[in-house]
């Protein structure tokens, strides 16, 4: 039964991995702003929450309140990061190494506000129950598949059926093309950082519920969610949520054949190897000379 | 111009004589370094460190024990071989402190080259693996090492039926250490290893893991890691359906791992300090940090945090009344002609290898707190 339950944490774990990579890949998608502080918005939103519901404010107001932060973090970085920086044409290597100091400075600040402590929330819905002989799933995992689905669903969606959804895709492959139908792109790459932004909720109160937080997590989330921008495809959200998936089984899965710590090893192989094999991803359109 | 040039004479006399008073009031700070992880997941033992490191501080300058004030520089090591390394070659090159406070196997091993080289003396009071005993004249451990913990924790184990142990250890020579000593120690009690699961510094999901603790039917699960992880360890074996006896090291006694609710019940080993004894040193040591910390009793890094300062100030005295400079070699020499020290917990000698020798006590975590459940001599 081994396989059968480490499938499901798979499951769960991937789902997560999905979540983060999502909204990550939709904003360097639409951008190509290599947003490393979208760890950062993780560890805020999932901090956020935290310290609502233990305010004894209840989790629904946790939730809202985590998106409310996450959605104003992702803007204010565009606006008042990474569009000085591109106004004054700042090299890639410049808005990496300025996303990269606001993420350090995040952690600090969640350090020192929330202390640098692990914390943890007390939850029925992290507790296991053995489904069948020897298999033991969470309600939180449950949760993080459900949401995965819906979230993907909604986004789809958001970027097929609406004006401003197929406008996004559009900011990815021309910037300047936007431009001539009227449109304008520092808008519509404040969207993209929002949406971007508040996709990392789901992954951080589930987080926040199940494993728990320190506000050096954001690193870890960043990590995950750039092997899964870069195995799924850049650009292409699809991509980022089956390989966030793939990441989740094939570690966990992993676990049958090697000692856990080489689980990682096995993340970074498959990235390895996709970028030898397929260098534009699983679902990722191949680059023109 | 004769009036002027000796008003300007004057006014240079003047500023001479106040600035050489000022030289001869205020004595240059004595500097010692401190490499603690102050940021980053394990950056809550740098807090707790400091809590003891500050207030031996406070004590010795209060008492003027040495003839300048004492200062500790502060350097963050994040718990990481690579920026110690860094930070100790600022403090031996830069700042040339003569002693460096160490936390952590890893970092205490990295930088105890370079203590060794410039003969600074490098003191450890939160590593505790094996190794950490063989680093050379210049590197002492004021605590007991990971072998002298694991020793007690087995045959406790063992007494109370629990001889199948499965163990989840951090991939780094504490983890290693603490492996070794389970495989060599658990036959002789009559138990056995019977899963060893190793996981990388930086993993933080461990469902899995769970899952084949719960398929190898260990009694007990032994779990060697630090900081925040040790914490997602025990929590997630608990939420994933694991409900055998979780034990560990000295590393699980930080306030934020004994507070989680899961980790009520759970095992793990301290030195034994003895907080009742009758001594000026201890009870000044308890009342103070109990009256800055509303009342919270310390944990032994405090106690081997503030050790480490004052045994410093003692050494620094010995050599300031002989007229010798504060230097590595000298306190080296001190600590070795010096028998015994009046530390908290009362007297303390040190092994040949620069460690002390304390005993061992298992502890039980009920309701946020560690009880003491039985204290082993270790030898």
């Amino acid at each position: 039964m081994l396989w059968l339950q480490l499938t499901l944490t798979g499951l769960q774990t991937g789902a997560l991995y999905a979540l983060t990579a999502v909204g990550f890949s939709l904003i360097f998608g639409a951008t190509r702003v290599f947003h490393f502080a979208h760890g950062a918005a993780f560890v805020l939103a999932a901090y956020v929450f935290y310290w609502v519901d233990t305010a004894g404010l209840g989790m629904i107001p946790g939730i809202v309140l985590a998106a409310l932060a996450a959605m104003a973090f992702g803007v204010a970085m565009d606006r008042l990061v990474y569009a000085p920086i591109q106004r004054h044409e700042g090299s890639f290597f410049t808005v990496f190494v300025a996303s990269f100091g606001v993420g350090i400075a995040v952690q600090n600040i969640v350090g020192m506000v929330f202390g640098r402590g692990f914390v943890t929330m007390n939850s029925t819905l992290s507790r296991s129950r053995e489904i069948v002989d020897g298999v033991y799933v969470a309600p939180l995992a449950w949760i993080a598949i459900a949401c995965a689905a819906v979230f993907f669903a909604l986004l789809q969606f958001f970027l097929r059926r609406t004006h401003t959804g197929m406008a996004l895709r559009a900011l990815a492959d021309s910037p300047e093309l936007i431009r001539v139908y009227g449109l304008d792109p520092r808008r519509l790459s404040s969207y993209a950082f929002a949406l971007g932004s508040v996709l990392v909720v789901p992954g951080a109160v589930i987080t926040a519920l199940g494993s728990g937080l320190n506000p050096a997590l954001g690193h870890h989330v960043m990590l995950i969610s750039l092997a899964a921008t870069i195995v799924g495809g850049i650009g292409s959200i699809g991509g980022a949520l089956v390989a966030g998936f793939v990441l989740g089984l094939a570690e966990n899965l992993a676990l049958i054949f090697f000692q856990s710590q080489w689980t990682e090893a096995v993340t970074f192989a498959i990235l390895f190897l996709v970028i030898l094999l397929r260098p534009s991803g699983l679902f990722g359109r191949a680059a023109a000379h | 111009m004769l009036k002027a040039t000796r008003t300007a004479a004057l006014a240079a006399a003047a500023f001479c004589a106040v600035a050489g008073l000022a030289g001869g009031v205020q004595a240059k700070d004595i500097e010692i370094g401190a490499e603690f992880p102050l940021s980053g997941s394990n950056a809550i033992y740098g807090d707790v460190f400091k809590s003891g490191t500050e207030l031996a501080v406070a004590h010795i300058n209060a008492d003027h024990m040495l003839k300048a004030p004492l200062k500790i520089l502060y350097e963050d090591s994040q718990a990481l071989p690579q920026p110690a390394v860094v930070a100790m070659t600022k403090l031996v090159e830069v700042n040339k402190v003569p002693y460096v406070l160490s936390a952590f196997t890893g970092v205490s091993k990295a930088i105890s080259t370079l203590g060794q080289r410039s003969q600074t003396v490098v003191v450890n009071g939160g590593g505790v693996g094996p190794d950490l005993a063989k680093l050379g004249p210049y590197f002492w451990n004021v605590i007991p090492l990971a072998n002298l913990e694991v020793r007690a924790m087995v045959p406790y184990l063992a007494k109370h039926d629990m001889k199948k142990v499965a163990l989840i250890y951090v991939d780094d020579p504490l983890g290693q250490a603490i492996l070794d000593e389970l495989k060599a120690n658990l036959p002789k009690a009559g138990g056995k290893l019977v899963a060893e699961m190793s996981v990388p510094t930086s993993a933080q999901s461990f469902s899995g893991v769970a899952a084949q603790v719960r398929a190898s039917g260990a009694d007990a699960v032994y779990i060697a890691s630090y900081g925040a992880q040790q914490i997602q360890i025990a929590k997630q074996l608990r939420d994933n359906g694991v409900k055998v006896q979780l034990a560990s090291y000295s590393g699980f006694s930080t306030p934020d791992a004994l507070k989680l609710p899961e980790a009520n019940g759970l095992l793990y080993t301290t030195q034994a300090v003895n907080y009742k004894a009758d001594d000026a040193v201890t009870k000044r040591f308890l009342a103070d940090y109990e009256k800055a910390h509303d009342g919270k009793k310390p944990s032994a890094y405090v106690v081997n945090y503030y050790n480490a300062v004052l045994l410093f100030g003692i050494l620094g005295h010995k050599l300031e009344e002989a007229g010798k400079p504060i230097t590595g070699a000298n306190l080296l020499a001190e600590r070795k002609a010096t028998k015994s020290f009046d530390l908290v917990g009362g007297k303390v000698s040190f092994q040949e290898n620069g460690t002390l020798l304390a005993p061992i006590q298992v502890n039980k975590i009920v309701d946020g707190a560690g009880q003491p459940q039985e204290t082993v001599d270790i030898h």
